[in-house]
């Protein structure tokens, strides 16, 4: 899926140092500082406020439209209803035109952008001058990219801007910010002075009132629409709430996430035209509201993405994006960055365009985690690849590996056997590959690759199936194939361990991949077979519990059989069933010892000290599952352990499945940064959930080649004391 | 929280947002401490009428120190070293002042000089905006231009360096407005 153009674009911004240095350090900071401005706030209600407030907005936008224009009206005002970008701009050329306008003050609005207005009124021979700072200087830049949505020019230095500065003024700049930004007064003041239009965007329009909100910080949106005699507003569907007081939450979640502000300097509110200086006297503004479509009721009436219109478009998501903040808004393309601008993009651009956009997602979620909207950004990225892929298909390589092997089981295991035997000149014996072949080498680079394991766990458990007299609990054992083929040992130890604890394991043998990287790359047929063929094996052992020990496994079992299954009225009920029973293994032991928990302390072993233990949160253990705490106390209870925290121990370790064969230049980078706080934790070794983290971080320390080792809880919870 | 609480409470958020609060004990007090403190900012003053400074003889005792006041005209505030403007509300929470700016010369006097001056009755403080929004939807008509500002204009679009005085004002001086000789000073 990803063109050349695409990966050239990456590798540009991956080798671009001040544009990943700016960005990185912002991120850093962000997050600290977004905490801050939080404190004491219950964001969580927050949030669901807003989600509440935009998502019945989003229900009625018709309604609220027609509420919008007849109190905009009422005031004087005009409002004009664009059904795309070519009715928005030809609408505002217009309007200058009728007032002999050559030249535009505009404020910050990427529904301008998204019309492409500069480009189309200046071949009409109208000058439009952007007067946010950044903007400006992208302006002054020809066929730069904005790097960030609500800071497009972060990623220039001081330098670059003073070069740009001289070339606009013909003299020589200082490279100093206050310097630099007294020029920007003093240059763009004039234009406010004498542009005969003012263009906004909005960040909230109320129906109630036919109010339009605006935010800024520099005042830039004060000044352009007071000084001009006409004001033309261009504000999405989107933007409109019902009544004046949906806009409290709004303004108060707005630059708190969008750059950890409590408020912006300046918030104007706009009802009907005011008094403005017009020839030479004063008299009253021209209004003229632009509610701009282009595809947004289109995504209003489709059950699935109508979720992403209640985006406020305060790039949070892409703050806390790891992938993101290594590649900038630059990769991105078109308007609106991140996962959630993939997703407008597939809406007011084409499903086309969002294509190689939504394929940058890793999936590690904590983007939902922050959405003050309340967006599930993760899935619908992941709603919106499957379109992607009905629309355009698989691409050969993953149709060949999906269709034709994960989808096929036995054929599968029959590979991967066949590998486990034949790997051997790569392997040279030790259980992590170093180097593949040319071909294959970035799989290799900056991490070691496991050896398939000679006999999988399907093999081994007969030896590790002992009755026991008085069973406690019967569970079935759902490995996922990384332990079954690559990790059995892992296996074993969910045997041994829970044995101990008087669980009966039964394995059966009929269980095949849960379908996640069919799922996960858009392949929503092969993920229906599996899941089908999967339930149809765990229902057939009649345990009480199913149990993983991979999160992601436990994810697919949990949640996405009975959402892929829904409406089949012969396995619909089935995959419920089964799904009910679906219990991570660390989350079980935490049951079964709830007793002991706290009661021993941390005894040391007798030989004497403690092993240092840090704690990585898998994504989808922690967001998906939850139980970041529960694996935390379960380790704390084991003897011998000391528990100490790493930093960012929540951040993604790069892996993200089949991403890290996609983008190992993106993937190397997020592990890089793993390792290091892996380093800095100075434990001895790094307790895992997920077998997935376990083999990128195994391969990342073998390649550095650190003594820390990587162990999954279950292999921790089994060493004998 | 009583108002003085609210009161000390807007005065330490204004000024983290980067505003300076002068206290004054009532309208009479306005006059002798702009004087002093307007001095280095240059001596032409765009001034916005309003009650407050009619009460306080503003444009009689500016006059008098020598500055030159302008109060109309087509270039109102152009040129202007200093605007002064009444706003109608403050908020606790953020350290906000809140206008019904919907006459032109409110919304010039306040963007276009170097230094604002927002005068405001300590008694107008109100804890958050949804309080203020209700005070406005009491009055009747909601205003053609309302506006919220929250200390001096900035930005931080070069190297997220946080620089003050991009497009509005570089500086935002609060006279909090007491009620001749009752405790107002916030502190």
């Amino acid at each position: 899926m990803a063109g050349k153009e695409f990966k050239q674009r990456i590798h540009r911004a991956l080798n671009n140092a001040s544009l990943r240095g700016a960005l990185g350090r912002f991120a850093d900071s962000y997050i600290v500082s977004r905490e801050q401005v939080y404190a004491g706030r219950d964001f969580e209600s927050l949030r669901q406020r807003i989600a509440a407030i935009k998502a019945d907005a989003a229900g009625r936008y018709e309604e609220l439209a027609e509420r919008f224009t007849r109190a905009v009206e009422a005031r004087g005002g005009k409002v004009f209803r664009a059904h795309d970008a070519a009715a928005a701009r030809e609408y505002i050329y217009q309007v200058a035109k009728e007032h002999g306008v050559t030249d535009i003050v505009k404020s910050k609005s990427f529904a301008s952008e998204e019309i492409h207005l500069n480009e189309f009124l200046q071949e009409r021979g109208i000058n439009p001058h952007e007067t946010d700072l950044a903007e400006w200087i992208l302006q002054l830049m020809p066929g730069e990219r904005p790097s960030h949505m609500v800071m497009p020019a972060i990623h220039l230095p001081k330098e670059e801007v003073a070069r740009v500065f001289s070339r606009y003024l013909g003299q020589p700049v200082e490279p100093d910010i206050k310097n630099l930004v007294r020029i920007a007064r003093r240059e763009l003041r004039k234009k406010f002075l004498t542009a005969g239009m003012g263009i906004s965007g909005a960040n909230i329009a109320v129906a109630e009132t036919g109010t339009i909100v605006i935010c800024t910080n520099e005042g830039n949106a004060r000044l352009a629409t007071t000084v001009p005699p006409v004001h033309v507003a261009i504000v999405g569907y989107e933007k409109l709430v019902p009544e004046l007081k949906d806009i409290v939450p709004i303004l108060e979640a707005l630059p708190r996430s969008g750059t950890a502000q409590p408020i912006t300097s300046y918030v104007t509110m706009i009802t009907g035209p005011v008094p403005a200086w017009r020839d030479d006297s004063e008299g009253i503004k021209e209004l003229h509201v632009v509610l701009l479509d282009n595809g947004r009721t289109r995504m209003a009436a489709d059950p699935v993405f109508k979720e992403a219109l209640q985006c406020i478009r305060c790039a949070s998501c892409t703050n806390v994006c790891p992938v993101f903040q290594l590649v900038s808004g630059q990769v991105y393309g078109y308007i609106y960055n991140g996962g959630i601008g993939s997703i407008l993009t597939a809406f007011f651009n084409s499903l086309e365009d969002a294509a190689e956009p939504q394929s940058l997602c890793i999936g590690c979620r904590r983007c939902a985690e922050v959405c003050p909207a309340k967006i599930n950004i993760p899935d619908l990225v992941l709603k919106l690849r499957e379109r992607v892929v009905t629309k355009q298909g698989l691409s050969s390589g993953y149709r060949i590996a999906l269709h034709g092997v994960v989808a096929r089981p036995k054929l599968m295991h029959t590979l991967l056997r066949a590998a486990a035997r034949l790997q051997g000149p790569v392997t040279h014996g030790r259980p992590l590959i170093r180097h593949l072949p040319i071909f294959f080498s970035s799989l290799t680079e900056g991490r070691s690759l496991p050896a398939i394991a000679r006999a999988p766990l399907r093999d081994r458990v007969k030896d590790l199936e002992r009755p026991l007299s008085r069973p406690r609990l019967r569970a079935a054992f759902y490995s996922g194939c990384v332990i079954d083929f690559v990790y059995p040992e892992i296996g074993e130890a969910v045997y041994k361990v829970l044995g101990r604890e008087g669980v009966q394991v039964v394995f059966p043998q009929e269980q095949a991949c849960c379908g996640a990287p069919a799922a996960y790359a858009g392949d929503r047929e092969t993920a229906v077979k599996l899941a089908k063929q999967n339930i149809a094996a765990l229902e057939g052992t009649g345990a009480g519990v199913i149990v993983t020990a991979c999160p992601t496994c436990a994810v697919a079992l949990k949640k996405d059989f009975p959402e892929l299954l829904t409406g089949d009225p012969a396995w619909e009920a089935r995959a419920r069933i089964v799904a009910a029973k679906v219990k991570d293994f660390t989350e079980l032991v935490h049951e079964l010892t709830r007793d002991r928990q706290g009661s021993s302390g941390q005894p040391l072993k007798e030989s004497g000290r403690a092993l240092k233990v840090t704690y990585h949160d898998s994504c989808h253990f922690k967001r998906h599952l939850g139980l970041d705490r529960v694996a935390r106390e379960v380790l704390n209870g084991q003897p011998g352990l000391e528990l100490v925290e790493m930093q960012e121990s929540d951040r993604c370790c790069g892996f993200g499945g089949s991403y890290s064969i996609k983008y190992p230049e993106i993937s190397r980078p997020i592990l890089e940064r793993k390792l290091k706080n892996i380093a800095a934790s100075g434990a001895e070794l790094v307790a895992v959930d997920c077998p997935g983290c376990v083999l990128q971080l195994r391969g990342g320390l073998d390649q550095m080649g650190s003594a820390v080792q990587v162990k999954h809880t279950a292999e921790i919870l089994a060493i004998e004391d | 929280m009583n108002q003085n609480d609210l009161i000390a409470f807007f005065t330490r958020q204004a000024e983290a947002m980067g505003a300076q609060v002068i206290p004054v004990d009532g309208a009479g007090g306005i006059g002798p401490k702009l004087v002093e403190v307007l001095r280095p900012f240059g001596q032409r003053v765009a001034l916005v009428e309003s009650s407050m400074c009619r009460e306080a003889g503003l444009e009689a005792s500016l006059t008098a120190a020598g500055f030159h006041i302008e109060k109309d005209g087509a270039g109102f505030a152009r040129q202007a070293d200093t605007g002064i403007v009444e706003f109608d509300y403050g908020i606790a929470e953020t350290g906000t002042l809140a206008m019904d700016a919907t006459g032109l010369k409110a919304r010039l006097a306040t963007m276009l000089p170097l230094t604002c001056v927002a005068l405001v009755r300590a008694e107008r403080v109100r804890a958050n905006l949804t309080e203020v929004i209700d005070a406005y939807l009491e009055r009747g008509n909601w205003p053609g231009y309302f506006t919220l500002v929250t200390g001096p204009s900035r930005t931080a679009d070069i190297e997220r360096s946080l620089t003050i005085g991009v497009h509005g004002p570089e500086r935002l001086l609060i006279i909090l407005v007491g009620n001749n000789g009752g405790d107002c000073h916030g502190r």
